[in-house]
């Protein structure tokens, strides 16, 4: 798993490359860790290249989620392959977090159906 | 000629007893041995002596010395032949060996290495060379020796780890419920495979009268023990006593609600999937609830099949939340299965997940079979896709059949 930090007007999009699994945890977990301490309220996940999320990452994607909440920020997701969107949405996690079609609309803020 | 056979044997005995380092010398000619011995003695080491190879190696295995001096030219067991058989040995092929040749050829010395010496030391060497040498060699065997001791430790750890493991694991089972008719007129069949020694899966029925019954299949993310352990936990939750006290319903929505709050995500991110039921044969009703779970099929007695399950939130995902109940109708012949994503995400060679609607596919078309064999059947197909018996995640199914 290959992940990289960019700066938007408001956040911060983690771009990833891989699988968010139970073995890549640590590389996600160190990532996300490194834009919470700069105190960011909005992290934008960039998933057009994730090609599949296990049990383990879904909790990842909630704890992050929880997190960010309770520092009152949020966590929105962009561009999610459509077999990672279906796993995604047996667990509900678009009650959890965002779900956009493009960065621009994250950014923006308005949802749209992923 | 003393006999260096007879007397080394008391010797290597003596040495195993102390700490100071052993040095074995084997060189069929007396007045070499006896001057090397002398020096070494001289040096503050213990020695023992063998008289030609084949008495050299037995002492080896016998007295485990920390360093062997041995000569190249001996009748018999010869030098290098003497080495082949040591490295070749499990017990002893750690063992240091100094080569002592009269000729220091650079052919000689690499075919002496070549055949498992560990350095050469000169028949003409000063006492200088050999104290250096010898001690070069202990501190290699000195290096084994440790190393050979943490392994030990390691595998006993690994050992005592193992053990335990198994005892979680019977524990672990134990809390399963045995096949076989449950109350009159139902009965239930189910498999169990844990990933690891302990699973994360976990499922229960429970009698709670004569015409209720409650069941549950869990499945704690991650796998090991703290799944196993995070799995025992939510079980005593739903245990008939604890629900009384905790809930205060038997309602499968108001039960998850509960265990919800109960279970928060953990600092790693670990959450549960559950489907919760409650079968009514009075009434003839089966009401349950999911979180996040995705196996749990109503297989009719005509052959149709109702899927129960539904996109949901996985316990502590989100804290409030409230688990809504279903009701469905059941009827004589209909089973009821839940079952566990490990069982059907299993990758073939290529990649290409079982997936859930083979699973479907194979229950229905294993339909008409008794249930164990059905279960057995969809374990069967799944492992056959799979390529071999060990699931990659815990796998999980449980049947419960309506009599007439």
């Amino acid at each position: 798993m290959k992940i990289e930090e960019r700066p938007v007007l408001n956040g911060v999009v983690l771009d990833i490359t891989g699988d968010l699994t139970y073995a890549n945890r640590e590389v996600f977990t160190a990532a996300v860790e490194a834009v919470r301490r700069k105190g960011c309220r909005h992290l934008i996940l960039n998933m057009a290249v994730v090609r599949f999320v296990d049990s383990s990452g879904l909790g990842l994607l909630a704890l992050v989620s929880q997190q960010f909440k309770a520092a009152q920020g949020r966590v929105s997701l962009v561009n999610p392959q459509s077999y990672v969107l279906e796993i995604m949405s047996l667990a509900n996690i678009a009650q959890l977090m965002a779900i956009y079609d493009t960065e621009q609309a994250a950014q923006a803020g308005s949802p749209q159906a992923a | 000629m003393p006999n260096p056979s007879s007397s080394t044997l008391q010797d290597a005995d003596r040495a195993c007893r102390v700490s100071s380092p052993t040095v074995l010398v084997v060189d069929d000619e007396p007045v070499t041995r006896l001057r090397l011995t002398a020096r070494l003695t001289r040096l503050g080491y213990r020695v023992i002596e063998a008289c030609d190879g084949k008495a050299g190696l037995e002492l080896l295995r016998r007295a485990r010395p920390d360093l062997t001096i041995l000569d190249w030219m001996m009748p018999g067991l010869d030098g290098p032949t003497f080495c082949e058989e040591v490295r070749c040995d499990p017990a002893i092929c750690a063992s240091q060996i100094l080569m002592m040749t009269g000729h220091d050829q650079p052919e000689q010395i690499a075919e002496g290495l070549a055949r498992g010496a560990d350095d050469f030391l000169s028949k003409a060497a000063s006492t200088q060379e050999i104290t250096a040498r010898v001690q070069a060699g202990l501190r290699t065997a000195t290096l084994i020796r440790a190393l050979e001791q943490t392994t030990e430790d390691i595998r006993r750890k690994q050992d005592i780890l193992e053990q335990e493991l198994r005892s979680a694991a019977q524990y672990v089972a134990s809390m399963l419920p045995v096949s076989g008719p449950l109350l009159p007129g139902v009965r239930m069949d189910s498999v169990y495979r844990p990933a690891l020694t302990l699973g994360g899966d976990l499922f229960n029925v429970l009698p709670w009268n004569e015409h209720l019954l409650g069941l549950y299949l869990l499945d704690a993310s991650g796998h090991g023990v703290s799944s196993a352990l995070r799995s025992a936990s939510l079980a005593t939750f739903l245990r008939e006593e604890s629900l009384r006290h905790q809930v205060g319903s038997k309602d499968p929505g108001a039960i998850l609600t509960a265990a919800n709050q109960q279970f928060p995500l953990t600092d790693e991110g670990h959450y549960f999937t559950i489907v919760f039921a409650r079968l009514d044969l009075r009434a003839r009703t089966l009401i349950y609830a999911t979180a996040g779970h995705q196996g749990a099929v109503l297989h009719h007695r005509s052959g149709a099949v109702t899927e129960l399950t539904k996109p949901g939130l996985p316990l502590g995902f989100c804290v409030p939340h409230v688990y809504e109940t279903t009701e469905i109708a059941v009827a004589p012949g209909d089973r009821l299965y839940l079952f566990s994503d490990g069982l059907y995400e299993v990758p073939g060679p290529n990649g290409e997940l079982w997936g859930r609607v083979r699973l479907i596919e194979a229950m229905q078309a294993l339909g008409h079979r008794p249930m164990a064999d059905v279960i057995a059947g969809i374990v069967e197909q799944a492992t056959r896709w799979l390529g071999h018996d060990r699931f990659p995640d815990d796998a999980a199914m449980v049947g419960i059949e309506l009599g007439d």
